[in-house]
């Protein structure tokens, strides 16, 4: 596979181990810039090493490739510094206040200090949090607390957003709120990286890669990705591909 | 290390520990209620000691003897009872210390010049107790002796006569041999690693508990920057601590700190810069904040309270547990607190015990930093 600039994430042959087992098996796939990228698989598939090695958290055990123009062996700090990672526990500090949230993301991402208030006050307004700022973040209903969540990992302007698993827990309305915004950031160039267990999100998806015991086992557009699946069956949808590709050898 | 990134860490830490009342708790209330409880409760001193006669003399003479017993500040003689098997009565239900049993012929055995035997029973349970009452009784009886003798020989004609040797003891350091004196040293010690270590134990792993660990491994935020950022408002706890002990220590109980205040500060930093590094270690290699909590109590908090010199002597310890004493570091810290507050030592004495802290707190520090960087940061 190779390296063009339009790619925001690029990897090849990317592969990591823990002790004798392959959790990652030398996988290779590319995410344009501006894209919405699904990146879906069952638990225990592998998902979370790959991205973990793409946030620059572990170093892959071979293999290797380019997030947001950084080396993902060599420049793990850099990269650190051009992507946003929100998880699916939200990873908000209970005790302290949507403000204080902010502000410590502030900090720990360097943002200049002259930018704090307009960046918080950006935040606050578009998770609609204004009046909850200083109230106990643990005192907010979950859909608040994912969209806070959200502002946190949006306030230094990544270049990358990464998301696992970002609407769990949260009620379907709550949900599409959250797919409008997340379209208008990627029609702002921002590239969208997302995990995900609900294959009516996984649609929104422009292209999409399924990994299973480490592998890839499909990419390509949500419709591709049927038709790969299920040649034989006009009316099949996302979810009967995902049962279909998550079949483990063993069964 | 980036300033912005660092206050950014430490701020955040502040809010965990004022928003968390266990954690206020564990900082100030634990630290009062030790030197109060310690200072007052747990004097290691024996005075007064509850005293009962049995008569059966009932001269002038042994009546003298139970007065100047009793005006003895050690010993404060509660009851005259008719027998022996009363006496019996109130060590059994523990209402007498020391029982002495004055036999009927007391006067005339001494105007005879005959030995006469007193009987005196202590209550040994508490055998280090028991031990000192035996000496205190011994030195008093040896005394009342003593001047029987000098007494007895004047009264013969002889000329005026003094006992050849006069032993006069002086103690230093700590004049009075007041224990308070040496528990507010041991009790700063055992304080500062309480604040330092078991609330440090928590920081990590909470983080891993809440899940907000992974994100803080995908933030441009670095080890080192984390590590100092999460340990200085536990930093400024701990010093504020050591200023109420001494503070308390002076007010409370009179005990005047000797030495030199800003040694003293430097060596308090550097103890509690140790105690930090220790309960971030446990809190780096435990998976639940529950676990932590007791491997703190049993690896710091306990050992700093029983193999530091600070209620038992290392000295009259087995040779195992002695040699556990040198990885305990209020051992090293009592050490050079008795030395400033006790004796004005200066660091020309106490560089050596501060030597093996510096180096204790390097190798945890080292430890701490690579078990970070490992994990992603």
């Amino acid at each position: 596979m190779s390296h063009s600039n339009s790619d925001s994430i690029s990897v090849t042959h990317l592969e990591k181990k823990f002790g004798k087992f392959v959790a990652v098996n030398k996988i290779s796939f590319s995410v344009r810039k501006g894209e919405i990228f699904g990146f879906l698989g069952s638990n225990g598939s592998g998902k979370s090493t790959t991205i973990r090695m793409l946030c620059g958290i572990i170093t892959p055990t071979s293999g290797g490739g380019m997030v947001a123009g950084h080396d993902i062996v060599t420049e793990a700090e850099e990269i650190k510094k051009s992507i946003g990672y929100m998880s699916q526990k939200f990873s908000l500090y209970e005790e302290l206040t949507p403000f204080e949230n902010l502000r410590f993301y502030l900090g720990v991402y360097d943002v200049p200090q002259s930018k704090w208030s307009e960046r918080i006050d950006w935040v606050l307004n578009m998770a609609r949090l204004q009046d909850a700022r200083n109230r106990k973040t643990r005192d907010l209903p979950t859909g608040w607390r994912q969209r806070l969540a959200l502002g946190c990992s949006l306030l230094h302007k990544p270049d990358i957003l990464f998301l696992d698993e970002p609407t769990s827990g949260v009620d379907p309305v709550t949900r599409g709120h959250f797919w409008n915004f997340i379209k208008q950031l990627a029609h702002g160039g921002m590239t969208i990286f997302v995990t995900t267990h609900y294959m009516d999100e996984a649609r929104l998806c422009e292209r999409i890669v399924m990994i299973n015991e480490g592998c890839i086992v499909a990419s390509g557009t949500p419709e591709q990705i049927i038709a790969g699946a299920c040649p034989d069956k006009p009316d099949a949808d996302l979810n009967d591909a995902f049962i279909k590709l998550m079949k483990r050898n063993d069964y | 290390m980036k300033f912005i990134r660092l206050k950014a860490v430490t701020r955040k830490e502040f809010y965990h520990l004022i928003r968390d009342y266990r954690s206020l708790y564990l900082a100030f209330a634990i630290p009062l209620l030790l030197i109060i409880l310690f200072g007052y409760a747990l004097s290691l001193d024996v005075d007064n000691v509850e005293t009962v006669f049995v008569d059966y003399d009932k001269s002038e003479l042994s009546r003298d003897f139970i007065r100047k017993l009793d005006a003895s500040p050690y010993f404060r003689v509660s009851a005259l009872l008719p027998a022996s098997k009363d006496a019996v009565d109130f060590l059994d239900h523990d209402r007498a210390k020391l029982a002495i049993v004055i036999p009927p012929d007391f006067k005339k055995s001494i105007g005879a010049d005959r030995e006469i035997q007193l009987q005196i029973i202590i209550d040994g349970s508490d055998p280090s107790f028991g031990n000192i009452v035996r000496g205190y009784i011994s030195a008093f009886v040896e005394r009342y002796n003593q001047k029987m003798l000098i007494h007895f020989l004047n009264r013969q004609g002889q000329e005026r006569i003094h006992p050849p040797v006069d032993g006069r003891v002086r103690i230093w350091f700590n004049e009075d041999m007041e224990s308070r004196n040496f528990i507010i040293p041991g009790l700063i010690a055992v304080i500062i690693m309480i604040v330092g270590a078991i609330l440090t134990s928590l920081i990590i792993v909470r983080e891993y508990e809440n899940g907000t660990m992974e994100t803080i491994k995908s933030m441009p935020v670095q080890a080192g920057e984390f590590l100092l950022g999460k340990a200085i408002p536990y930093f400024f706890i701990g010093l504020t601590d050591l200023l109420i002990a001494v503070l308390l220590g002076q007010l409370l109980f009179g005990i005047v700190m000797k030495g030199n205040f800003g040694l003293l500060m430097v060596a308090a930093s550097l103890y509690l810069s140790v105690a930090l590094s220790l309960g971030i270690l446990i809190s780096n290699v435990t998976k639940s904040q529950m676990l932590a909590n007791q491997m703190a109590i049993l690896t710091t908090y306990l050992p700093s309270l029983l193999l530091s010199n600070f209620v038992f002597p290392i000295i009259n310890m087995p040779k195992f547990l002695q040699m556990i004493t040198l990885v305990v570091p209020a051992r090293y810290f009592i050490d050079i607190l008795s030395g400033i507050y006790l004796k004005n030592l200066g660091i020309a004495y106490l560089w050596p015990s501060m030597l093996v802290l510096l180096l204790m707190f390097i190798v945890l520090t080292f430890l701490n930093y690579k078990m970070l960087k490992k994990e992603g940061l």
